[in-house]
């Protein structure tokens, strides 16, 4: 068998364990309209709960989002500066601000409904990213909310939400990046811990 | 009836937001950056972070224990479909707003759909409190236009970041973009002089109701991303921005 050959065959085997891979994977949008849905169910079940609803969303999030990449884009250049002991504490605290944040989006009424469009690539050299948009009818007025996702093996992750063109990233790190600049590593986290202990959970 | 728009007025507007007129910082290439420098922060030109922060907590307090009491108030009194008709009919009235701006633009397309909006809303939707088009699909979401995002669209930068008192967050050029704002709103066109029965009570009611109307909305955009912040003033800053970028964009 010459090298050609041999080529051949490599490129081949890869390209059709690739093909049956991404049969199996799961679409962008079938995975945020199935997660979208499964939190709206806790949000909206009509029932009184005795738990705040950023608990009882808590293991749904968790699943879906990348927090551990929307931490590190939210820190910035910066974050090659945190221990790793300090990487692990504030993605631990930033989850429970983000979660606390997404959980407070919902407001005790009529339930808003979604319309999902056809996702896309949005850079050809990362195939493995992905946006979504989708458009939001609440109280009479249409949002248009668009989804980051990254590819996380047969599925997909949410690694920012984009309301109305406000990226939650991009807003996080307009207000971690000062204190960063001045406090480093241990003032984020002493902001993300003060942040926590000052609003309660809803 | 003919608008009431002073030439000086719009000589007045361009001059000054030319005066305020900057680059906008340029973005950097995705592709070639970072994935942790993707969401480099956006450099804001805020030369008078001090009174605004000081104007910043004056809202806080005008909005929690005056805002906040008259939409509790209004929204108790005035049931959703009343509050949601009066706020389509107000938005309707708003037409020459978008109709103008778009055509500046050169989106003779998104103004042509806009007045079709306006006439089927205006036709069918009882003078514009039902939002019609809303069925329609070419008309359910017609990216709004406004003179302070026609500024952006000429390549005319923010300016600095200043807070107004009630009115909370701006830049330069969409202060100045809020004046050309009021002059195509036809609420604005003195009305009391062409309709006889558009008194001075008359003109007191409509603007009352379309204020109060308004305030729920105003509170549930402002505290979005105020509520859970770190500094509320730089997420409702960063915020405000990154909305007006996008708008400008679409």
């Amino acid at each position: 068998m010459n090298l050609n050959v041999l080529k051949s065959f490599v490129c081949g085997a890869v390209l059709t364990l690739a093909a049956a891979g991404s049969l199996n994977a799961v679409e962008p949008e079938v995975m945020l309209k199935t997660s979208v849905d499964e939190v709206l169910a806790i949000a909206y079940d009509g029932q009184t709960a005795t738990t705040p609803l950023s608990q009882r969303v808590r293991p749904l999030l968790e699943k879906n989002f990348n927090f551990e990449a929307i931490t590190r884009r939210a820190i910035g250049p910066g974050w090659r500066q945190f221990t790793p002991e300090q990487q692990a504490r504030t993605v631990a605290l930033f989850t429970d601000v983000v979660i606390r944040s997404y959980a407070d989006r919902f407001e005790i009424g009529e339930r808003p409904g979604i319309t999902y469009a056809k996702s896309v690539a949005p850079d050809p050299k990362r195939p493995a990213l992905r946006e979504l948009p989708t458009t939001i009818d609440y109280a009479g007025k249409k949002y248009s909310v668009l989804y980051r996702l990254e590819q996380a093996g047969d599925s997909w992750r949410i690694y920012d939400v984009i309301i109305e063109g406000v990226s939650m990233i991009a807003n996080w790190r307009a207000q971690l990046d000062p204190i960063y600049q001045k406090s480093g590593a241990a003032g984020v986290i002493a902001a993300l811990e003060k942040n926590l202990s000052q609003t309660p959970a809803k | 009836m003919k608008p009431n728009i002073p030439f000086f007025a719009l000589v007045a507007c361009i001059t000054a937001t030319a005066a305020f007129a900057q680059k906008t910082p340029s973005q950097p290439d995705p592709a070639v950056v970072d994935e942790m420098d993707e969401y480099a922060v956006v450099q804001i030109s805020d030369p008078f972070e001090p009174v605004n922060r000081a104007i910043f907590g004056f809202n806080d307090g005008l909005y929690d224990y005056v805002f906040r009491p008259v939409s509790k108030g209004y929204t108790t009194v005035v049931p959703k479909p009343a509050r949601h008709g009066i706020r389509n009919f107000f938005d309707n009235i708003k037409f020459p707003i978008r109709f103008v701006n778009s055509a500046l633009q050169g989106k003779f397309k998104r103004a042509g759909l806009e007045t079709g909006k306006f006439a089927v809303n205006t036709v069918a939707g009882l003078g514009g409190f039902i939002r019609v088009s809303d069925d329609v699909p070419a008309l359910a979401q017609i990216p709004r236009e406004d003179t302070g995002q026609t500024f952006g669209v000429w390549g005319i930068g923010k300016g600095p970041y200043l807070v107004l008192p009630v009115f909370g967050p701006g830049t330069a050029r969409d202060t100045v973009g809020f004046v050309g704002d009021y002059f195509l709103n036809p609420l604005n066109w003195n009305l009391r002089e062409n309709i006889e029965w558009y008194t001075w009570e008359v003109e007191t009611g409509v603007t009352v109701v379309n204020v109060v109307n308004t305030i729920p909305d105003l509170l549930a955009s402002y505290d979005a991303p105020r509520k859970d912040a770190i500094d509320p003033y730089l997420a409702v800053r960063n915020a405000y921005v990154q909305y007006r970028e996008a708008a400008v964009k679409q």
